[in-house]
Formats: structure tokens, C-alpha cells, sequence
């Protein structure tokens, strides 16, 4: 028996929603119909009167679960997809993320992105937000790439007093599988070193972490020990994690699946160069997708995003060095 | 006849698999271009397998209740080649050659049945990777000989308190052949076969200094000078002069004639001499150090004589002050007192010139006078120049007039 | 009406002096609307979500005055710490969310406080209230957050002042309707049309829109129609605005109508008004007073974090075991 990513996310749900009354869902076609990828699926019938279907209007969804933030709930809000995060852009940065800071108030709100891209998704349904969101003050952006951290990380963050970007990634959602729900627990902002190794660390996060994996299996044929850092948490940022790799291996490549302008694998590289630049032997290495929209057909899809065939030329050439 | 697989279709995106709940045809049944064949239940809905084209199913592989995953292969139809003409549709035997040509890594995949789909796994084994972002590389150096340092190796040469020199034996694996830290640590590990021992600080000392002074355009000129009449004038005095001596005060007397010889070039300035104090290189256990004779060019020989057997005297037992060694423009060395008789000395870091002298030897001179060779006493002297300051021919005079100078130690 | 009326003179006073850092933004003109909510709520049961023209909301719903001067002169005392300032100040503990400078924004915050209530099942005859100007009206915000509370069937008022210009744009080139009321028809909502000059007509309308989304009547939209009787701020001069409509019906200063009121309908004298504002302006001088001698904050002393929990995080110990596995 094996549960896949989805299954975690849905039962992390199910546990808040049994452990905790103030968790309530709130999204689109999330009742009944149990979500888009179904990621509620028998929930509202589980948890009568705690899994509401929203309106069409992402911006009024994220104002509701700062409303009812204020007043002692821990909302639960679906995105159909991440994309569509962006028309509540408003609400997470400027309402929500500010809100502590102003007030005093937390706002222990999550909100569930589903994330990056799958074959023949297109531009708009393949989008990763998480360093957009990273950018804002008060937000924690977490990125799971286990079936494991999905679960807990789901449960950790709606525990937490901020607001939480919960991006999930709909690769992994059916593609990931593992024996059980239950695996290694580690706290939020800590990052994970899935793979031990000695010639190159290769920062990734999300579906990343997987295609990097591949590609560390591909170079170890050929004598090469790449060591895989798991970021898991992208805000807080556990940079002491990814110094500490780079101070066995001496070489970085930080890859991500969002867009090349800055972002998330510019951080690791800017915060490594700053605070490690004595422990650099190579030019710390950025891969992300393409500078385009993502293209639908899968074949350009497969060529816009970072691969274990580009990650593996990648780190030749950083090896090389 | 050819065949067309009927494949699990990807029938939502994140949808991996489906379950066939209800087989609609059986093996023979003619079926019809988009007629729904097989009803298959995802946890999204419950939806119709459609056929591609006309034809006749042959095979059905699928069985209700199971669940199969995206682009496994569920039945076949046979279809003839007019119809496959007609709609374009890929044939079994089409498919098979591309699978095999590519590899498939995905790892829930190796208990799956045949699968085709294009999913991500299928696409990108043959799409054009997706470059770098930060074309970062290769950097270093496309030169030979041009060090690239990494920071890392850099700071672990800091660590090792290792200069550039120190790594000068390690033989490159990095681009541009280039020392990586792993070639400095195999180098280091390399080492620890070999017997060693901690260098002194005066060892130390010195190698700094001559490290530093060498990242210069040194340049050595030289030129026999005879000493007969200095060995003479020397041996008519009491106490007498050392040798050595008589070339500080020559070399300072021609210094000062031309200070700007001795000038110190930094950036885009020149620095000139304030004083004309020479310093004598003085060799001791494990090293040398250079006690420096002040305002050489305005006292006599004679007056210098006590000053310099002190310093000498205090240099070998090691009693020197900070102050004794600093501040001068530039350096005699008498390396003939070990029998030498040609070098090419390094200046101080901190001065352009140095004056190095070879131990004298009798040879035959030709003598216009008497028209006969006669014997003489001829020491090579050499200048070693920071070539950023004084060229050749400047070097040339220099030496030359010092040269001159010792034919009349009478009046130095 | 009348304090905030006060306060802000000085407000505006101090601002024309330099002690205040950043905007001033005056409610003149809308003191009658924004009064008449304020009193009809009452604060520790209700929400009130003021916007940039409330002050005389605020003071009415029980926003003690040296929050206002505490924020505005930047003490560090005052309920932002000088995090944010001049009407961005709110106490969401209290029911009064602080306003971003995005409009409609806080329509759904409203919305959601209501439903978080009815969650926990103490609804119990609440109702939320925010206010919007004509401008609002056009933003995305304001529709989802009208569309979604309709759909909840939240206890939401929702006032629209439409004071004629958004910032220096008049109505004809915000929106296309005669009234503004006529959207309430296509939300499915009670919708009020009301004279926001008028003291006495605010009072029957407002108290009245409040009552039936209190009972149960869901969403109600309150259109107030008057004149912004200043600049968008006091760095505007509201040059922009014509004599005529100055002049025109919607130009009355609804604090002299409201006195004239008062007086006519024999519910204060005139030596009584003359002894209130006496006092509210002892008052607010006071408020000012006191702000004015409170240190301001402190960068060195500041917790430049914006989050509330603090990381690094101890090391997880328990494992959550999932429903069913």
C-alpha cells in the first residue's frame, strides 16, 4: 500500500481538520466535488459544515481567511491553481503579510498553491509563485518535495502564527510515491540533505529535488558523489544548511523550476557568494527554466524546465571547473 | 496488417492512473473512429477510452477493476493502411521503434506494462537541456601561467599560511589548468611521505621578503672591476676598511650623483631617495639580514669603518634593532666572501637596486702601456634593478661609475 | 461628528505646522454618514472596518482620540508603533481592522471576520460594516468581497460615500449607473440610498440597513451622496472641483445642517452645541498634548522581524499521526 504526495495533502487536511476547530477549507470546488485535483476528496462530508466552495474570486477568498484570521481561525484556502494566486496577490502581500507587523495580529492563515509544471499544462497552470512570495516580509513559503514533508509540513505550517505558502507541486502529486505518510520529521526551515556527496552540492526544492537526484545517480556512474540539499522550507531560508554543503564540496549549482529573473536559486547563489565565498573552488551555477511563459506542448514544456539531463550538464561543466 | 494501441489516456492534468470499470468491446468487434471503448474511472471522474481510428480489435489487455496507469497499452486494433493513411495515427510498430530508442528512467515504472505516453520522462530524454542561468563558466584563465586562485583556495592557502609560490609545484586539473582545492590537498597529502621540519622565522622572513620583491621585473647587469688599487689602499690603512665597505661608499657616491636611480615606483608616482643610506646584506644561521649605514655619500671611508664593523659585529650575534635595518634605498652584497664569483642578487622588496659583488680573481690584463698582459686583481659586479625604474643603460652607468669610483679609493 | 470635526481642524492645523510626518486625510463632509454607523454598531460585538474618511466613525464606535493624535504625531505608544500611520491605525483585536491604502480590500476582511464567527457559532446577532468611496466602487476587490458576502449571506454593511470624486476623478468617469444603489440589486442585497448631508436622514437609513443585516437580512449597500468638503488629503487644495457643485445642495457642510437640526428640533440648544465643542476641543488638545510629549520609536530599539514566529524552530519530537493512513 502506498500512499502518493496527494494523499499526504489531503490527509494533513483531514487531520487539522479532526485535531483543530479553528481549521476550516475554503475554495473552489473543494467541497463537494472535492478540489480540482482532489486534494479535499471526502472532506465535507467528513467534516460537515468546515468545507466550504468559494466563489470564483481569489482576491475575496484570501480576504475572508484574513478576516476570519482576526478572529481566531487558522484558514485553510485552496488555489485552484498557483497561478490564480496571483489575482489575490493584494490580499497575501499587502493584507496578510503585513498584518503582524503593523498590528501586532498574527494571521495564522495557509494557502495551498498547486505548483509548477506538468506535461500540456501551458502558461497559465504551471506557474511557481514561491519567490514572488518569498520576496514579501511576512510570509513563510514552504515548498515539500517528499510525500512525508507534504504531510507534515502541511500540519507544521497551519500551526504556525503566519501566513503560509504552501506550494505543492502537481508533478509530484500522483507521480510521488511512498510506503507510508510517516517519514523523517523535521521542523520548518530546516533544509534536508537528501543525498550525501563530495564534488558538488546541488541546492534544489520542490520536483526539482527529484530531477536532481536523477541527475546525481547519472554523474555517480561516472565516479562523481553529488550531494543533494532539499530546501524544503524556501522563507525561512536554511542557508547554514546549503554553507555547510558547500563547505564539503566547494562547488554550487542551485536549480529551480521558476523563471531565471532572480528568485529563489538567485538567493542560495547570492547568500552562498556572501557568506561563503571563501568556501566557493567554482562559480556558484543558477538553473532554471526558460525566460518565456511556460509552453503548453510537452515537448517544449520538457525543454523549458530543468531536467536531469540539464542538471547533469550543468554540474559537468561546474566539475569541470 | 498494421496496429494502433489503445492506450490509458492522461485525462486531467496530475492524473497518473484510472481504473477500467467497463470493457464496451471484445476481441473482433469492428469499432468505429471516436467511439468510446472502454469506460475508465480516475478520482477526478468517470470517463470514455475513444479509438483513433476505424479498425478491428485484436487484443484487449486490460481487465476491469484494475487500475493502470497513463499510457499503458490496453488493447490493440488492427487498422488497415489506408486508414492509418487516412488519419495519420501512430502505429504500434511506429511507437515501439521510438521507445526503443530512448531510455526510460522513471522509477514507478519498472513493474509498469508497455507505456508510451508522452509524459515529461519520454520528452525530455531528447529535448535540448535548458542552459544555466549565470554563465559563470569557464573563467579562469586562458592563458597558461596566469594563476586563477578560487576563493576557497585562497582561503585555504590563508589557512596554510601557503603563498602562490608554495603551490607553484602543484600540476593543475582545473580549467585552464588551474590548482583546485582537491589538487592542493592531494598535493598536501603527497607531502606527508616526505620527511619535514618547521622553517625558522628568519627563514620565513626572508622568504617574504624575497617572495614579495620577486613579484617585480627584476633585471641583473654586471662588469669585471679591478680591485688593485682598493687592495692596496686597504692594506695602507689601519684598521683596515673591509672590502665591502668601499663598494657601499663607491655605490652610494654614484647613487647620489643620480638619485633618481634608486627611486621606489609606486602606482604612478616615483619615490626618491631622502637619504642616502645603504643597507649590507649580512649572512647569518638560516638567513640574512641587512643592517642599513646612514648618510653613506657624506662621510669618508674612514669614518665609516667603526660603524660598519658594529653593525656587522651586532648582525652575525643577532643584536640588530628594528631601527638598524630600516630605511634604506638600496643594498650591497659581498657574495664573494664565499668564494662566488657571479649572481644575480634580489633587491628588498622595498628597493630598486642591489649591488652584488663576486670574489676577486688574479687574471692576466692586456696593459696598452707596457703592450704585455699583466696580472690584476678583477671582481664581477652586478646590479640587480627593478626594470619598472631604470632601464639597461641606466643600470649600465650606475655600475659603471662605481666601477670608476673604486679606481681611486684614496678618495672615497 | 462634531469631535472628529474638531480633531481634525487641529490635524489639519498641525499638519499646516510640520509635526506631522506623512498624509493628513480629513473626513469634512462625511462626519454625518460616518457618525451615524459608529453609533449604530456597537464595539465588542461588532466590526467595524473604517476607511480613510471615519474618523468621525472611529470616535463614534469607541476609537479613543489619542490613538488618532498618538499615530498621526507618531508616538510610539500609538496602536501602529509607528509602523504604519495616520489611518492605517486600527485595534483588529477590538473589531477595527486597519485599513491598507488598497481599496475594497477591506471588504472581504469584513466578510471573513463575520464568517469566522458564524463558524464558531457566535454570530449571535453581530454585524460588520465597512466603508468605501465612489472610487472603490470601480475596484475588483469591492465586487468579489460585495459578490462573496452575498453568497455567505454574511450580516455586512457596506456604506459607499460617494463624496463625487475619487481623489480628483468625478462620477462620470467612475462609474456608469445613476445611483450607485443600483448595484445592489445585481448582488442580491438591501440597498439604501441616503441624502450624507443630512444628519437626520443618515440617522434613519443607517441604523436601519444595520438592523435588517443584524436580523438576518444578509448584505446591505448604504449609498451616501455628499461632497468631500476638502482636498484628497491636506496637500490637495480640491481646486478640481466646481464652484457650482461647491455652491450646490451637496456642498451644505453637514455639521452646520446637523446643528441647524439639532436646534430646529428642539434636541440640543445652542449654548449646549457651543458647550460641546468647549469640551471636545479641551479634549483633543489634551490627546494632542499628550502624544506630542511621547517618544518616538526607536530604530535601535525596533524588532525588525515580520513574523511572529521565530526561527530557527526546536527540532520536531512528535510525529502527527494521519487519519488514515
Amino acid at each position: 500500500m502506498s500512499v502518493t504526495y496527494i494523499d499526504a495533502i489531503r490527509e494533513a487536511q483531514a487531520t487539522l481538520l479532526r485535531d483543530d476547530p479553528r481549521v476550516f477549507l475554503y475554495g473552489q470546488d473543494i467541497a463537494t466535488f472535492g478540489g480540482a485535483f482532489k486534494a479535499t476528496k471526502g472532506l465535507a462530508d467528513e467534516f460537515p459544515g468546515r468545507v466550504f466552495d468559494s466563489p470564483l474570486s481569489e482576491d475575496a477568498m484570501l480576504g475572508l481567511a484574513v478576516g476570519a484570521a482576526i478572529e481566531g481561525m487558522r484558514p485553510i484556502i485552496e488555489m485552484q491553481f498557483a497561478d490564480f494566486s496571483s489575482i489575490a496577490f493584494n490580499q497575501i502581500v499587502n493584507q496578510a503579510a503585513t498584518h503582524f507587523y503593523r498590528t501586532g495580529m498574527p494571521i495564522p492563515l495557509t494557502v495551498r498553491l498547486p505548483s509548477g509544471g506538468t506535461a500540456g499544462s501551458g502558461p497559465f497552470h504551471s506557474q511557481s509563485m514561491e519567490g514572488i512570495y518569498a520576496q514579501y516580509p511576512g510570509l513563510v513559503v514552504l515548498t515539500p518535495a517528499s510525500v512525508s514533508d507534504a504531510y507534515h509540513m502541511l500540519i507544521d505550517g497551519v500551526a504556525l502564527e503566519d501566513p503560509v505558502i504552501f506550494c505543492e507541486h502537481k508533478f509530484l502529486y500522483r507521480w510521488l510515491k511512498a510506503k507510508s505518510i510517516n517519514g523523517d520529521h523535521l521542523p520548518i526551515g530546516q533544509a534536508r540533505i537528501v543525498r550525501t556527496g563530495k564534488h558538488a552540492t546541488v541546492v534544489a526544492y520542490s520536483a526539482m529535488v527529484h530531477e536532481a537526484v536523477r541527475a546525481a545517480e547519472r554523474l555517480h556512474e561516472d565516479g562523481w558523489e553529488i550531494e543533494v540539499v532539499d530546501l524544503r522550507s524556501i522563507k525561512p531560508l536554511d542557508i547554514d544548511t546549503v554553507l555547510a554543503s558547500v563547505a564539503r564540496t566547494g562547488r554550487l549549482l542551485a536549480v529551480g523550476e521558476a523563471f531565471p529573473w532572480g528568485g529563489v536559486t538567485a538567493e542560495v547563489v547570492s547568500r552562498v557568494t556572501e557568506e561563503g565565498f571563501h568556501l566557493l573552488d567554482a562559480p556558484p551555477q543558477r538553473l532554471n527554466s526558460r525566460d518565456t511563459p511556460v509552453p503548453y506542448h510537452p515537448k517544449l514544456w520538457a525543454a523549458h524546465r530543468p531536467t536531469p539531463e540539464s542538471i547533469c550538464e550543468a554540474l559537468r561543466k561546474l566539475l569541470s571547473f | 496488417m498494421p496496429t494502433v494501441p489503445i492506450l490509458m489516456p492522461q485525462l486531467g492534468e496530475s492524473i497518473a492512473e484510472a481504473t477500467v470499470i467497463r470493457l464496451g468491446v471484445a476481441v473482433g468487434d469492428s469499432v468505429r473512429a471516436d467511439q468510446e471503448i472502454i469506460e475508465v474511472e480516475t478520482n477526478k471522474a468517470v470517463m470514455g477510452v475513444t479509438t483513433v481510428c476505424n479498425g478491428i480489435v485484436s487484443e484487449i489487455r486490460a481487465q476491469e477493476g484494475i487500475s493502470y496507469s497513463v499510457g499503458t497499452l490496453l488493447g490493440l486494433l488492427e487498422v488497415t493502411d489506408d486508414e492509418v493513411a487516412r488519419t495519420g495515427v501512430e502505429t504500434l510498430e511506429a511507437l515501439e521503434e521510438k521507445r526503443n530508442s530512448s531510455q526510460n528512467t522513471s522509477p514507478d515504472r519498472g513493474e509498469a506494462n508497455l507505456h508510451f505516453a508522452l509524459d515529461a520522462d519520454d520528452a525530455y530524454e531528447e529535448s535540448p537541456a535548458v542552459v544555466p542561468s549565470v554563465k559563470g563558466l569557464p573563467v579562469p584563465t586562458g592563458t597558461m601561467g596566469a594563476h586563477y586562485i578560487s576563493p576557497r583556495m585562497r582561503a585555504r592557502m590563508d589557512d596554510l599560511g601557503l603563498r602562490e609560490a608554495d603551490i607553484s609545484a602543484v600540476a593543475g586539473t582545473g580549467a585552464g589548468g588551474r590548482v583546485t582545492v582537491e589538487d592542493l590537498e592531494r598535493f598536501l597529502d603527497y607531502l606527508e611521505a616526505w620527511p619535514s621540519a618547521h622553517a625558522s622565522p628568519m627563514r620565513l622572513a626572508v622568504a617574504d621578503a624575497m617572495r614579495r620583491s620577486w613579484t617585480r621585473p627584476l633585471a641583473t647587469v654586471g662588469l669585471p672591476a679591478l680591485l688593485d688599487r682598493v687592495l692596496e689602499h686597504r692594506r695602507s690603512h689601519s684598521p683596515k676598511p673591509g672590502l665591502t665597505l668601499y663598494m657601499l661608499r663607491a655605490f652610494a657616491l654614484a647613487i647620489a650623483e643620480n638619485p633618481t636611480t634608486a627611486g621606489y615606483l609606486i602606482g604612478d608616482k616615483v619615490v626618491h631617495p631622502r637619504s642616502f643610506d645603504i643597507g649590507v646584506a649580512v649572512q647569518i644561521d638560516d638567513g640574512v639580514v641587512v643592517p642599513v649605514m646612514r648618510k653613506v655619500d657624506q662621510k669618508p671611508l674612514r669614518e665609516l669603518i667603526d660603524e660598519y664593523d658594529d653593525l656587522v659585529t651586532r648582525a652575525r650575534r643577532r643584536r640588530l634593532s628594528e631601527d638598524d635595518c630600516r630605511g634604506g634605498i638600496a643594498t650591497v652584497t659581498n657574495f664573494g666572501t664565499f668564494g662566488l664569483t657571479l649572481g644575480t642578487p634580489i633587491p628588498l622588496p622595498n628597493e630598486t637596486l642591489i649591488l652584488g659583488i663576486g670574489a676577486g680573481v688574479k687574471k692576466p690584463v692586456w696593459s696598452s702601456e707596457v703592450e704585455a698582459f699583466l696580472p690584476a686583481t678583477i671582481a664581477d659586479i652586478f646590479l640587480t634593478f627593478d626594470h619598472r625604474v631604470v632601464d639597461g643603460g641606466g643600470a649600465g652607468v650606475l655600475l659603471a661609475r662605481v666601477s670608476e669610483l673604486l679606481k681611486h679609493p684614496e678618495k672615497l | 461628528m462634531l469631535k472628529a470635526r474638531i480633531l481634525e481642524n487641529k490635524l489639519s492645523s498641525l499638519y499646516k505646522a510640520g509635526k506631522i510626518v506623512g498624509g493628513v486625510y480629513l473626513g469634512r463632509g462625511q462626519e454625518a454618514v460616518s457618525a451615524t454607523l459608529g453609533t449604530a454598531l456597537v464595539q465588542g460585538r461588532d466590526f467595524f472596518a473604517p476607511l480613510i474618511r471615519d474618523q468621525a466613525g472611529r470616535t463614534a464606535f469607541g476609537e479613543p482620540l489619542i490613538d488618532c493624535t498618538r499615530t498621526y504625531l507618531g508616538s510610539a505608544l500609538g496602536p501602529m508603533r509607528g509602523r504604519d500611520g495616520n489611518i492605517h491605525r486600527g485595534r483588529p483585536e477590538l473589531g477595527m481592522p486597519a485599513m491598507i491604502s488598497h481599496l475594497g480590500a477591506q471588504v472581504p476582511v469584513v466578510a471573513g471576520m463575520l464568517f469566522a464567527r458564524r463558524l464558531r457559532g457566535d454570530l449571535d446577532g453581530r454585524v460588520g460594516a465597512t466603508c468605501i468611496g465612489d472610487g472603490a466602487s470601480s475596484t475588483g476587490a469591492f465586487h468579489e468581497g460585495l459578490n462573496l458576502a452575498a453568497v455567505e449571506k454574511l450580516p455586512l454593511v457596506l456604506i459607499i460615500a460617494n463624496n463625487q470624486f475619487a481623489y480628483s476623478t468625478p462620477n462620470h468617469r467612475q462609474f456608469a449607473c445613476t445611483d450607485l444603489v443600483e448595484k445592489a440589486r445585481g448582488y442580491g442585497i438591501g440597498g439604501f440610498s441616503v441624502d450624507g448631508t443630512d444628519l437626520l436622514a443618515c440617522a434613519s437609513v443607517i441604523p436601519e440597513a444595520v438592523r435588517r443585516a443584524r436580523e438576518g437580512g444578509g448584505p446591505q449597500l448604504v449609498v451616501a451622496h455628499m461632497l468631500r468638503l476638502s482636498g484628497h488629503g491636506e496637500h490637495d487644495d480640491g481646486s478640481y472641483v466646481p464652484e457650482t457643485v461647491r455652491r450646490g445642495h451637496l456642498g451644505r457642510d453637514c455639521i452646520e445642517v446637523a446643528m441647524r437640526q439639532l436646534v430646529e428640533n428642539g434636541i440640543a440648544g445652542v449654548d449646549e452645541i457651543l458647550a460641546w465643542q468647549d469640551q471636545f476641543a479641551e479634549e483633543v488638545q489634551k490627546a494632542v498634548a499628550q502624544a506630542q510629549q511621547e517618544a518616538p520609536p526607536d530604530p535601535y530599539q525596533e524588532d525588525w522581524t515580520a513574523l511572529a514566529t521565530r526561527f530557527p524552530l526546536p527540532h520536531c519530537n512528535s510525529n502527527a499521526q494521519p487519519a488514515c493512513p
